[in-house]
């Protein structure tokens, strides 16, 4: 029988995987409403954020008394570790479904801007990077973890060209700034969301493999 | 590890047939602390013992392989054990200071080995208590009774029985496992100031202890040596699944 610390390490982990559904969901939705021009839906996430907050701060607090009282090591005290820094990022990217909830609200309510194949790919690759990350996460598997790095890079690109385009659009379109400016916010929301989903990648391999592969100082 | 003070080389003992210690290697660093842990029956307090030869009138006891100390066979013919000894202090789990003052416990040693100038022995007895960070508790009481002192305080006391001969090596059986934090604290810390002067080999009394004062830590299972790497290693990332298992409490 698992002993109590293992029981209460497997609640959290229950809890990290809840707030990375809650998170996953926000996320879609932002773009939904996006998508749809859907201010109710814009409404309900940015309400429903608290939900996250509160779930990180409870993390927060149990990650804390396990370390105090347990003083875990090992794979153990990696996977505490990992926990934490998981929780940031997913908070983080809430806090960008957030943000991309209020642009959306703002251009709901105006004419819409031609539709930019670039854009459409910047958010389904945002979206397939967070959840590969989180897969990597419930697995606890570092499989695919560097292809989580590797789409960071398409991304970043990606956001690139679509401020490319938008302020090619915007010298020709003046009256359409004020809307090119939150879509260019959008697509930096996106490009931020990778980000964090890189950062979640490498800490999976951090708890797996106890190494650190941030800014390619160890390869897995 | 460069610079073994110790190396333990294919030793196996056995008592009674039953094998404790099962063709260990092992180097063991100058100047560093290194810890030996793992379950009970593992051979730890068995190695330490050895090291220090108070196993020689065990009966029925077996023994191959070889440790050296600076590169000489410490169980090769003709070895001064008592010499050794000198060199090799040890200190057990139970602090037993011996009947009479602070003083006495401290100076006994060294005017048993011959020291008879009072002035050293003043000179051995202040050294010996500041490394092991009692002198500022007891430099006003030094002819008091040392049974007087406080289980943490008879366990430092007994450290600096030990220093008073001025070993090489000193080890440490569970030296904390009868005291409450505070005094384990304090005698960590003399623990990390003596090893700039001498090589410390220690058997923690868990696994967190081992984690805090090890430079260099040995994970000994059924007397075998699981594995050895520098501390801040083996308690965050070991190598072999057994260690991981034993530091993450999921054993047996």
């Amino acid at each position: 029988m698992d002993s109590r610390f293992h029981q209460e390490l497997d609640q959290l982990r229950g809890n990290v995987l809840k707030m990375a559904t809650l998170t996953e969901q926000a996320i879609e939705k932002a773009f939904k409403a996006l998508r749809e021009r859907d201010i109710e839906l814009s409404d309900e996430i940015i309400t429903r954020d608290q939900d996250i907050d509160l779930l990180e701060m409870e993390i927060d607090r149990s990650i804390l008394r396990l370390l105090a009282l347990d003083q875990p090591m090992a794979r153990d005290l990696r996977f505490l570790i990992g926990c934490m820094r998981i929780s940031a990022d997913l908070e983080r990217i809430a806090d960008q479904a957030v943000s991309i909830a209020h642009r959306a609200r703002y251009l709901s309510k105006r004419p819409p801007l031609p539709e930019d194949p670039v854009m459409k790919r910047l958010i389904e690759t945002s979206l397939d990077m967070l959840h590969v990350a989180l897969s990597c996460f419930a697995k606890l598997s570092v499989d695919q973890a560097m292809d989580v790095c590797m789409m960071d890079d398409e991304v970043d690109e990606l956001n690139t060209q679509v401020l490319k385009n938008l302020m090619d659009y915007m010298i020709h379109e003046v009256p359409a700034i004020q809307r090119g400016v939150q879509t260019i916010i959008t697509a930096r929301c996106m490009e931020r969301v990778a980000d964090h989903c890189t950062n979640i990648a490498e800490s999976v391999v951090f708890i797996v493999r106890g190494v650190n592969i941030k800014h390619h100082c160890e390869q897995i | 590890m460069v610079d073994a003070k110790i190396r333990i080389q294919q030793l196996s003992y056995a008592y009674a047939g039953e094998e404790a210690l099962r063709n260990v290697t092992l180097d063991v660093q100058a100047n560093a602390i290194t810890a030996l842990f793992g379950p009970a029956g593992g051979g730890k307090t068995t190695l330490l013992r050895l090291i220090n030869r108070l196993n020689d009138l065990v009966e029925e006891t077996s023994m191959r392989g070889s440790i050296l100390l600076d590169g000489e066979d410490i169980y090769a013919p003709g070895t001064d054990v008592p010499e050794l000894r000198r060199r090799v202090g040890m200190v057990f789990a139970l602090p037993l200071p011996l009947p009479g003052t602070i003083r006495e416990n401290v100076v006994c040693g060294p005017q048993l080995a011959g020291v008879r100038d009072w002035a050293r022995l003043e000179e051995i007895l202040e050294r010996s208590l500041a490394q092991a960070a009692l002198w500022n508790e007891v430099k006003d009481r030094l002819d008091s009774p040392a049974i007087a002192l406080s289980g943490g305080q008879q366990q430092r006391l007994c450290i600096a029985r030990s220093l008073a001969l001025e070993p090489e090596v000193l080890l440490l059986d569970e030296p904390t496992s009868g005291l409450d934090p505070i005094s384990t604290g304090k005698v960590e810390e003399s623990l990390f100031e003596l090893k700039q002067q001498y090589t410390i080999v220690i058997v923690p009394h868990s696994v967190q202890q081992a984690a805090r004062v090890a430079d260099y830590a040995a994970f000994f299972l059924m007397g075998e040596l699981i594995e050895v790497q520098e501390g801040n290693q083996i308690f965050t990332t070991p190598r072999d699944q057994r260690t991981e298992d034993y530091v993450t409490g999921r054993f047996g």
